[in-house]
């Protein structure tokens, strides 16, 4: 299918409407701040932005994690409801991960702290700004320089600002990020002789290995590195790229490998070594300076590798060889999955790797020196200081250190050293329960702001709403007390945070129609620059040694692996739709669980869902055992992010922290996330895990099929593809009950056509899901639930199946038994809108019903909840309201976040996806007042916006030119359970694997 | 109370006695006569020689109306508000059999019922004489007349083998 | 004739005999009737307080777990279904049959019928997400016109019950009338001007007579179709449906057997004390039981049968859903279930091809509750285990019953108890003018005509 990149129209449309707020525009921005919910405030003097009943769109940049996607915030009637990729934005071209969606949680979070507050008699109690910004100043004052500053903003004109503010005092700023990638910067400093992060250009890379990272969820540029992943690893026009992932265990990245090999956790380098070794040795043309490695290489030979790594040498053999014949090919090393004592050498070891390839400058172009932090090593150091009571006051900004770092790192204890101590965390979180005054700043879509993610992209943040809380950026603070204090600090003297940011642009700028274009585009993006590196002197040095791990090695003894899930580094824990969304590899919510190979299940004779406790020398968990094949029988992972102590009651007390086991102190300037083993011991307690999964094996039904990269290429269709691959094929229906079946069918048509159904040229409403390019993601389902109010159910309620989750990404396993290769498949599975639907006969009172433009209609005031109709979809897309879920969802102020257009469902009824019908009848609408016909892309369903892989493609199957129809064509199209002449709506294209035959 | 019907009341214990008695009435020409019972009885049924009762009309009629109630309701319903449900016909037979059915069994059986109630009715039972015996163990005659005949049917009665003769006046 | 063989159909009692025991039936209630009651009380109070529950937090209160969205209210509509369809299939069918030995128990059946269908009548209104809203499921006309779906089984069913509750309540007062005359004429004080009432002024007399027998019998041949198409719309509820394990064409007569089968289990469980408590043993005798234990046998028979249909179908068509779906009741998570059902209904019901067994009220009963146990877990497990596991296996899973599904259960129970009770104080429940109609009267002359 080709590409759908972001539409063209709705670029333009909403380029019109994306809007710079002018001060008026602001002012204007009025009743929505909780305090003044309850008394309507109309509007006396109609701003000119906004207009009842249509959503004004605001342009910005998200701050969820350093990629710096760009923002297109909807709002209605002044409060932001939707969050929606910027299509102008070079990094994420339109498209946001479910991190980047729930920042609307974030916002609207009820555990966020509603004002200042200082610590009087143990307790914290509300202060004013002002008296809050005198205490701080008279507190700076006192501290004479002895002041720290612990940072997690990403880089732009706060992060310059705070250290100026903070310089000027004589103080001290870290830049702190959980996941700051340090390994990587090193490995580039030893190998290139730059420590900065490359940008990775998967869309051009025809071969991807990775060494365990998981670059589609949680390293570096998630939503870039997908969408590229999704061009070149999509089936194409017969073309599409290799992907192998060397790994203990299977991330979401894994998952979407062609090709999982399992290897000893630790050991990536050394294959990696062999690897570019035997690339050297055997090919011609390798770069010039390449060469001069040969010697340094020789001594790391496949078999050196297979012992260290278990790796078969003819494997890594193999994998050399198609490496470096695949041009560009791609490798990829670092992340937390692999961030273990070796972590340095591993990456160091693939950049070897990547050079002898030829890759460095084509997909690995360095020149971007993307974001990071001023990583651990600095912290350590600051908190070394701290240790040593050389700081008076601490600030520690959008970080939560007291979490964060393992608790074995003593953080609290240093912490307590420094006297006074300030949090301007938005949330109650770990951090701020130690600290003696809070100054909550304002939330990335309440307050002006920017960021430079990387040379080329400057992205703006601008207030899309009036606080939700009477809090003050803490530009604004700084500024404040600048002013107060004066010395040294007299030069910051902007009356406001958005002053200072707008001179700040203007000496770039020059013009204030620049300025306002910018921030209508939501920043300015130029092309990024592409350094060309070479190798370095300490390349010659790269060499493996087995990382050590704590603990004794013993049969009893596991790899404890430490893996981030959907809380990331724990900073989504707090909000409702990260909970209840599914992990995309095991499919739980709401809880914590240590994953475990089946083979080790039986040796050690465990159940899922008993609770075992996990053993370090540095502490002790107590988690449920979830067995799944995807992963190496030597090491046990955990989810990261769990378990919070503090961070609102959404957070607090969910799961385990799985830091616990670790040693915060190592010598490497990094985090060893992957550095120790455990011990195992029974409890013989279970706790039923809270998983969407029912069966994890699909029974050869058919559900999300694929076929290898030869059928596809011969054009085979799913069905014939797997009678080749000598698998039965269901067939019910017999040529000639089909052609009773066309008849039958036949005569029904004619006898239904009355009422609006006789209507002509109606469109006729259909999906296209791309397999190839799907990855499980799940940011389809967060967009579901933010568009749809769909609301979140808890732990109590899943563990009885009731999520509520319109679409949803079914996983399956396929083969991992008995030698065969193991490998995943993930289906979104949504509303089928079948044209004989199942559904609608069964409904006594007509409350599931079919439109005339082909929608499966669900009229909630209608449905008196016999749940017939549930039963009776063969997909079970259909959800009940069991208890009054939209009372519990949307407590105050999420209730701000709910979007108008979509009913709220009460207590009773059956609710399922509606093809955002919404969205739909908007187009339509606007269609007409523009007197115009609905084009191609006027209606883009939420999932299909979000989707960072563009593997969903929605429109009219009536218009033979729509996008849709040309990607049904495909002879990879099949309809899941087709058997049963439900004739749906959504038609999915198999996936295709690239197999090393095919 | 209403006013009694003058006559006389007889009272059997055997079913043969009884049927004597009628069949002499019957050859006396009487119909006007009453006869009482504790049960549906075949040979005092064909003693008395009534005609079938009409009662089946009432039902049949009931029936057919109820047919054409499931017809018509299913589908001026149907027709009234079209929608489209699993891709079937607005308005289609085969489901809306059940409705013609179960309309039949309904309407039918309470026209029924309407009959023994309209039909007994005709033909009331108001003033004339009764022994509660009747609903236990004995079979009752009851003749409306006065006067000489009175006498005459009294001596009638007891030959037929009568254990108990009543004059009602 | 040296030997007089006497026909064990016609009872033993003179007419006025059968019309003392009967009355004396009504008399004032003894202990252990009184506590009967108050138990049945009780548990409706039970079922009383947790629908309460339900209709302030929702069905979440129940064990419900998605794709199961029917589960133990569900199957408790169809078992108080099916227990009526033996008081019909008594009643009516067996008096066109003319079996003689039906005039003993078809009152006491017929009655349970209509308790049963009443209680089974709560259960779809119970069930809903809306209670409030169940009558919208009814054609009545309303401000916009719209109208229910004639094409969904669910709608079906309202007509179906409707209908039967109606047809069979009408049964059971034509057929008391009579008999309420005749305990009108033997009472005094206060309870005669009640039955006086209720007799509606019948005497007897030969015109009366002759229409209610007549229309009697036509009540009878419209009952007939009517018990059969009852319990056929309610398994087309699931036989309508595409689920693996529901959508059967053997349902209608699958579940019509069951039906009839798990009613006489009722009919024992009810009888078999009842008629000690009123003392009529001599007038619902061995005989009796006998012929219902050799219906009981008869359809549990057929029910063992379409068990053995459901597997072989499932097994011969190939179709791995169906396949699927059966390997799992049998041997999947909810096997305990599918194995009791078939103990409880297939089996137990063979023991009564031995007369000893039959004849011996005391294994009846125990074979009762067995069939009572049975039924109730033939519809559970058809319909849980059908819905836990059918298309997509992502979405399979299992239901757990709740206190609210059990509180509701019992609560039919009690519901259902109470009416019987008070009926069996209130009505003849042994038809006094039938059971006089094959007494023969006495004759002066010997030998008859």
């Amino acid at each position: 299918m080709s590409d759908a990149t972001q539409p063209e129209g709705i670029d333009r449309r909403r380029f019109l409407t994306v809007l710079g707020v002018t001060g008026a525009g602001a002012a204007a921005v009025s009743g929505c701040s909780t305090a003044k919910v309850e008394k309507l405030v109309p509007y006396l003097v109609q701003s000119d932005d906004q207009i009842p009943g249509i959503p004004t769109w605001y342009a910005s940049t998200c701050t969820e994690c350093g990629a710096g996607c760009g923002l297109h915030v909807k709002t209605r009637e002044a409060r932001a409801i939707k969050l929606e990729g910027n299509p102008a934005h070079p990094v994420n071209a339109g498209k946001l991960c479910a991190h980047g969606q729930s920042a609307l949680q974030g916002l609207y979070n009820p555990g966020r702290v509603k004002g200042p507050m200082a610590r009087r008699d143990g307790g914290f109690t509300a202060i004013t700004w002002d008296e809050a910004i005198a205490l701080l100043s008279e507190k700076l004052q006192a501290a004479g320089g002895k002041l720290g500053v612990i940072s997690g903003a990403g880089r732009g004109t706060f992060s310059d600002l705070l250290s100026a503010w903070t310089q000027a005092q004589g103080g001290r700023v870290v830049r702190y990020q959980a996941f700051d990638f340090e390994p990587v910067r090193a490995a580039n400093q030893q190998v290139f002789g730059t420590s900065e992060i490359p940008a990775y250009d998967f869309a051009a890379a025809r071969y991807i290995l990775s060494f365990g990272t998981d670059f589609l969820t949680d390293f570096v540029s998630p939503v870039e590195h997908q969408r590229g992943f999704a061009e070149s690893h999509g089936f194409n026009n017969g073309q599409m790229a290799k992907h192998v992932m060397l790994a203990p265990r299977l991330s979401l990245t894994g998952m979407n490998a062609d090709e999982w090999i399992m290897l000893r956790p630790g050991s990536e380098a050394a294959v990696a070594l062999a690897m570019a070794n035997v690339i050297l040795t055997e090919r011609t043309g390798n770069p010039a300076d390449a060469n001069g490695l040969r010697t340094a290489l020789a001594a790391w030979t496949p078999e050196k590798a297979q012992e260290a790594s278990g790796v078969g040498a003819e494997v890594i053999r193999r994998l050399a060889r198609e490496f470096a014949s695949a041009q560009p090919s791609l490798a990829v090393a670092g992340g937390i999955a692999t961030q273990h004592r070796g972590a340095i050498q591993a990456c160091a070891a693939v950049n070897l790797l990547n050079y002898v390839a030829g890759n460095v400058g084509r997909t690995v172009k360095f020149g971007a020196d993307l974001d990071a932090g001023d990583g651990y090593a600095a912290l350590e150091s600051l908190l070394q200081a701290m240790e040593k009571g050389q700081f008076a006051v601490m600030i520690v900004h959008e970080a939560n250190p007291a979490y964060s770092l393992p608790k074995a790192g003593g953080f609290a204890a240093s912490f307590a050293k420094v006297p006074f101590k300030v949090s301007t965390s938005l949330y109650f979180d770990e951090t701020s329960h130690l600290c003696d005054l809070l100054l909550p700043g304002q939330h990335a879509l309440e307050r002006w702001d920017d960021l430079r993610p990387r040379r080329g992209v400057t992205g703006l943040l601008q207030p899309v709403m009036e606080p939700v809380f009477p809090t003050l950026p803490t530009g604004d603070l700084l500024l404040r007390t600048a002013q107060k204090l004066g010395g040294a600090l007299a030069a910051l003297s902007a009356p406001s945070y958005e002053a200072h940011l707008k001179t700040q642009w203007l000496k770039t700028l020059g013009t204030d129609e620049a300025w306002r274009s910018a921030l209508q585009h939501g920043g300015v993006y130029g092309d990024t620059p592409v350094t060309s590196v070479k190798l370095a002197a300490t390349a010659a040095n790269v060499a493996y040694t087995a990382p050590v791990f704590d603990g004794d090695a013993g049969i009893d003894a596991f790899f404890f692996a430490p893996v981030p899930s959907v809380m990331g580094d724990g900073r989504f824990a707090n909000r409702p739709w990260m909970l209840e969304l599914p992990d995309p590899v095991t499919k739980i919510t709401w809880h914590s669980w240590v994953e475990m190979h089946p083979e080790t299940a039986r040796r050690i004779d465990v159940r899922e869902g008993e609770i075992v406790q996990l053993t370090s020398p540095n502490g002790t968990l107590s988690v449920p055992v979830y067995i799944t094949p995807a992963i190496h029988p030597e090491v046990l992972a955990v989810p990261l992010g769990m378990g919070h102590t503090a961070f609102g009651d959404f957070a607090t007390g969910r799961g385990v922290n799985a830091l616990d086991l670790l040693d915060g102190k190592d010598g490497q300037g990094f985090l060893p996330y992957q550095s120790a083993r455990v011990t195992l011991t029974r409890t013989r307690e279970f706790k039923k895990v809270a998983k969407t999964e029912g069966t994890t094996r699909q029974l050869g039904r058919g559900i999300a099929d694929a076929m290898t990269l030869a059928q596809a290429r011969a054009g085979m269709t799913p069905a014939l593809a797997r009678k080749a691959e000598g698998h039965e094929v269901e067939e019910i229906n017999t040529d000639r009950e089909v052609e009773a079946i066309e008849g039958f069918r036949a005569s029904q048509l004619e006898k239904r056509n009355i009422g609006p159904y006789a209507a002509e040229g109606l469109p006729m409403w259909g999906m296209v899901i791309d397999l190839s390019r799907c990855t499980g993601c799940s940011s389809c389902v967060t967009a579901c639930y933010a568009e749809n109010n769909i609301p979140w159910v808890g732990e109590e309620a899943i563990l009885k199946g009731r999520e509520m989750t319109w679409m949803r990404i079914e996983r399956y396993w396929e083969g991992g038994e008995d030698g065969d290769p193991l490998e995943a498949r993930v289906v979104p599975m949504l509303c089928q809108h079948c044209d004989n639907a199942p559904c609608e006969p069964v409904c006594p009172v007509y409350a599931a019903y079919h439109t005339p433009d082909g929608l499966n209609g669900q009229v909630y005031n209608r449905c008196v909840g016999t749940r017939y109709c549930g039963n009776n979809c063969p997909y079970k897309v259909r959800y009940f309201n069991w208890s009054a879920y939209n009372k519990k969802a949307f407590p105050e102020p999420l209730n701000l976040g709910l979007n108008p257009d979509v009913t709220v469902r009460a207590r009773g009824v059956m609710e399922k996806c509606t093809f955002c019908v919404q969205r739909i009848r908007g187009a339509q609408n606007t269609a007409r007042l523009e007197d115009r016909a609905l084009r191609d892309d006027d209606v883009v369903t939420a999932c299909a916006q979000a989707c960072p892989s563009n593997a969903i493609t929605f429109g009219n199957m009536n218009d033979p030119a729509s996008r849709v129809t040309q990607a049904q064509q495909s002879s990879r199209g099949y309809h899941i359970l087709e058997d049963l002449n439900v004739r749906p709506a959504v038609t999915y294209l198999a996936k295709v694997l690239h197999r090393s035959e095919g | 109370m209403a006013r009694t019907v003058p006559g006389v009341l007889a009272a059997f214990e055997h079913i043969d006695a009884a049927c004597d008695a009628i069949q002499a009435l019957r050859a006396q020409g009487r119909t006007d006569f009453t006869v009482y019972a504790a049960a549906h009885n075949h040979e005092l049924e064909e003693a008395v020689g009534l005609p079938v009762s009409p009662v089946r009309l009432y039902t049949l009629f009931g029936g057919l109306t109820g047919v054409c109630a499931g017809v018509g309701m299913t589908y001026w319903m149907s027709l009234d508000w079209p929608l489209l449900v699993g891709g079937k016909p607005i308005a289609t037979i085969p489901p809306y059999v059940v409705f013609m059915f179960e309309l039949m069994v309904l309407l039918g059986s309470l026209s029924t019922v309407v009959g023994i109630v309209l039909l007994s009715l005709a033909k009331p039972t108001t003033g004339l004489a009764y022994d509660p015996r009747f609903s236990d163990d004995q079979i009752g005659i009851f003749v409306p007349c006065a006067g000489a005949e009175a006498a005459s049917l009294e001596r009638m009665f007891k030959d037929a083998g009568s254990v108990g003769v009543r004059h009602a006046a | 004739m040296a030997t007089i063989v006497r026909d064990p159909s016609v009872p033993t009692q003179t007419h006025h005999e059968v019309t003392r025991d009967v009355v004396n039936t009504l008399g004032t209630a003894g202990r252990g009737y009184l506590l009967l009651l108050a138990g049945a009380v009780g548990l409706f109070l039970v079922g009383i307080g947790t629908f309460i529950m339900l209709l302030k937090d929702g069905l979440g209160l129940a064990g419900y777990n998605p794709p199961v969205f029917w589960s133990v209210f569900i199957t408790t509509f169809v078992f108080w279904v099916g227990i009526g369809h033996a008081g019909t299939l008594i009643s009516a069918i067996l008096f066109l049959f003319r079996s003689p030995w039906r005039t003993a128990v078809y009152r006491a059946t017929e009655a349970m019928t209509v308790f049963a269908v009443m209680t089974a009548g709560l259960f779809p209104i119970i069930h809903i997400g809306r209670q409030w809203f169940f009558y919208w499921l009814m054609p009545y006309p309303n401000q916009r016109w719209l109208w229910p779906n004639f094409k969904s089984p669910l709608v079906w069913d309202v007509f179906a019950i409707s209908t039967y509750l109606t047809v069979s309540t009408t049964f059971l007062c034509v057929g008391l009338v009579p008999d309420v005359a005749a305990a009108r004429d033997i009472m005094s004080g206060w309870r005669q001007k009640v039955y006086n009432i209720f007799s509606l002024g019948w005497k007897g007399t030969d015109n009366q007579w002759r229409h209610y027998s007549r229309a009697y019998l036509y009540l009878a041949a419209l009952a007939t179709p009517l018990v059969l198409s009852v319990h056929s719309v309610v398994s087309w509820d699931f036989a309508m449906s595409i689920i693996p394990g529901w959508h059967g064409t053997i349902f209608a007569p699958y579940f019509v057997a069951g039906a009839i089968y798990s009613g006489v289990g009722m009919v024992f469980t009810l009888l078999i004390p009842l008629r000690r408590v009123l003392k009529l043993e001599h007038m619902i005798t061995d005989y009796h039981f006998d012929n219902l234990a050799k219906l009981t046998l008869f359809t549990g028979s057929i029910l063992f049968y379409a068990y053995l249909m459901e597997y072989f179908v499932g097994w011969y068509s190939g179709n791995t859903f169906e396949q699927t779906t059966f390997w799992r009741r049998a041997f999947g998570p909810m096997w305990w279930g599918g194995w009791t059902m078939i103990i409880c209904n297939a089996f137990v019901s063979q023991l009564l091809w031995f007369r000893k067994i039959r004849t011996n009220l005391t294994s009846l009963f125990i074979i009762s509750i067995f069939i009572n146990i049975g039924m109730w877990f033939e519809r559970y497990v058809i319909i849980t285990s059908s819905l836990g596991n059918d298309f997509l296996p992502f979405a399979w899973s299992q239901m757990n019953p709740t206190w609210a599904d059990w509180g509701i259960l019992a609560g039919s129970f009690g519901w259902f108890g109470m009416w019987f009770l008070l009926f069996a104080r209130t009505f003849p429940v042994v038809a006094i003018q039938e059971i006089k109609e094959q007494i023969p009267y006495p004759r002066l002359r010997k030998g008859g005509h």
